[in-house]
């Protein structure tokens, strides 16, 4: 797998690779990089398929790893962001060594109380392909690990035309949205500027620095863009955006704002990999699915998909989104529109959406139990201006006293287990909570 | 009703109360000219989604009126009443008041 890219990378020499606050690098950098990564493998002289967590934001150390360990056929679990649930993914995927990545350095580390092979993993062995895993919130208060078949994935990538457009990183390497603008612009040769923070700030001076032309973003962070006022920016050229619904009101101000830009949708899930789609009529967010690798259907007005970079399931989940030949139920609620076209619309379940990210209810009713003080509680989605939806709770208080210390200690006490997305940003004290489902999962 | 200086005081006490919450000290000595949001704020996305939401639990408590703050109308303004103190405090007296 890793022989065509580095046959580019060879050939795109001297070509901006990445840009961010570890500097420049440009290809032939990150050749040298893949070496040092590839021989510091080598040293470790394992056995057979060996998992490996590589932690930290984009970065030429992520390329390098990502490289090294997907030509020697081994398991990878990205992670970024928020580490408070960096733990239970490391234990879901019995992942044996970690690599802390910092921009042209990394620090390799292994987890001793780790020994068992993941045995989970077999079917890739025997193909002798590499593994890419990525995560999503669980129901069961552990986050739902999938494996994509890393080779097959990054050879999707391999009939990429040559770029020179620049691309800003929006998302990390744990994210599948993430993985697709960093093998995108690998494989076209093209520069990927990371910001410092996705902060609206940090993003737009990375944007005016490096003249950045393709912006991937979420429909939050282009309405938080507006609201900060940062929309100077006349590099971009293309904007895409995807993950959430995009509410008609914000496509309409973000095309008087963004004027010189096209606005263009993505659509894609981390079980089937992103999809080539295109919109017919920029004003309107109908999308058609063009992809030669997909097959879609809608049943009961929910989008399902067939794809050739789809997972076979989740490894510690129940696989009841799978059907026996090979669909994958989205759980988004679609319209379909004229001429082949559909339209999402959200979600058909629970699943709440806050700016792009999937947060499952009983994920976080399972961290608000454990604070003390808290006898029954409901999560569920609400809509909202800025973020799109975010988490509310229902609690029941043990005691009527000082509810405001209370909030404040479920917050702060699902902030030390759940990312920052997670944690609710309204909670209602109530005398008691009508739902069958919360019974079914406590004791 | 509700008047500005009570509008301030409150946007002023849930931050400090969020300050703590996260561990930001910044917020703790917050006034008229922070800003929430944007160049060099205090806050980022999910703290501003979370003092939107405790401001509007704050505005039922004090005067009985549920509000939304950041509806369609405040995210169309050309200058977003959430990027500094003074801002907000000005929005939520426009909001209460029409209600």
């Amino acid at each position: 797998m890793s022989a065509w890219i580095l046959e580019r990378f060879k050939t795109f020499k001297d070509r901006p690779a990445l840009a961010g606050p570890f500097g420049e690098v440009s290809y032939t950098d990150l050749l040298q990089l893949v070496d040092v990564a590839d021989r510091e493998l080598g040293a470790l002289n394992l056995k057979g398929p060996t998992a490996f967590a590589i932690i930290g934001e984009q970065s030429p150390a992520l390329v390098a790893w990502l490289v090294a360990l997907a030509a020697h056929q081994h398991f990878i679990v990205p992670l970024a962001g928020d580490a408070a649930e960096h733990p239970k993914k490391l234990a879901q995927v019995h992942v044996q060594w970690i690599v802390f990545l910092d921009g042209l350095k990394w620090k390799l580390l292994p987890r001793v109380d780790e020994s068992a092979a993941p045995s989970f993993l077999g079917y890739l062995v025997e193909k002798k392909h590499a593994g890419l895993i990525l995560f999503s919130s669980g129901t069961s208060g552990t986050p739902k690990a999938m494996v994509q078949d890393f080779t097959i994935l990054w050879e999707t990538y391999r009939a990429r035309r040559e770029s020179h457009l620049p691309i800003i990183a929006m998302m990390g390497g744990d994210h599948i949205g993430g993985i697709n603008t960093l093998l995108g612009a690998l494989s076209a040769g093209a520069l990927l500027v990371v910001p410092e923070s996705r902060a609206p700030r940090c993003v737009a001076e990375a944007i005016r620095k490096h003249g950045v032309i393709v912006l991937p973003a979420t429909p939050t962070f282009l309405n938080l863009l507006l609201v900060s006022g940062e929309t100077h920016l006349p590099s971009l050229r293309l904007i895409t955006y995807g993950t959430e619904p995009m509410p008609l009101i914000l496509l309409h101000r973000l095309r008087e704002t963004f004027g010189h830009a096209r606005l263009i949708q993505t659509f894609g899930t981390s079980e089937t990999g992103i999809l080539k789609i295109s919109s017919p009529n920029p004003d309107s967010t109908f999308i058609s699915i063009d992809d030669e690798n997909v097959e879609w259907k809608i049943i009961n007005d929910e989008l399902w998909l067939r794809s050739k970079t789809q997972v076979p399931g989740y490894l510690n989940a129940s696989n009841e989104a799978f059907t026996d030949d090979g669909w994958f139920r989205t759980g988004d609620r679609v319209e379909r529109g004229p001429g082949n076209t559909l339209c999402v619309l959200g979600r058909t379940g629970e699943l709440i959406n806050v700016g792009g990210e999937k947060v499952m209810p009983t994920e976080v009713e399972s961290a608000i139990l454990n604070t003390p003080g808290v006898i029954d509680c409901r999560v569920f989605g609400e809509k909202n201006s800025i973020v799109g939806q975010t988490v509310a709770a229902e609690v029941v208080a043990q005691s009527a006293e000082d509810p405001e210390k209370l909030r404040a200690l479920i917050r702060v006490t699902c902030r030390s287990t759940l990312s920052a997305y997670k944690v609710p940003t309204r909670i209602n004290f109530v005398p008691s909570i009508v739902s069958t489902r919360l019974k079914k999962l406590r004791p | 009703m509700m008047t500005r200086p009570q509008s301030l005081a409150l946007v002023l006490k849930r931050l400090r109360a969020l300050g703590q919450e996260l561990d930001r000290p910044s917020l703790l000595t917050a006034d008229e000219q922070t800003r929430l949001f944007g160049d060099g704020a205090a806050l980022d996305s999910m703290g501003l989604v979370t003092l939107i939401s405790d401001l509007e639990e704050d505005i039922y408590r004090e005067c009985g009126a549920r509000v939304a703050l950041a509806d369609e109308k405040a995210m169309s303004r050309l200058t977003s009443p959430f990027r500094r103190v003074n801002l907000l405090a000005d929005y939520i007296i426009e909001v209460v008041n029409a209600g």
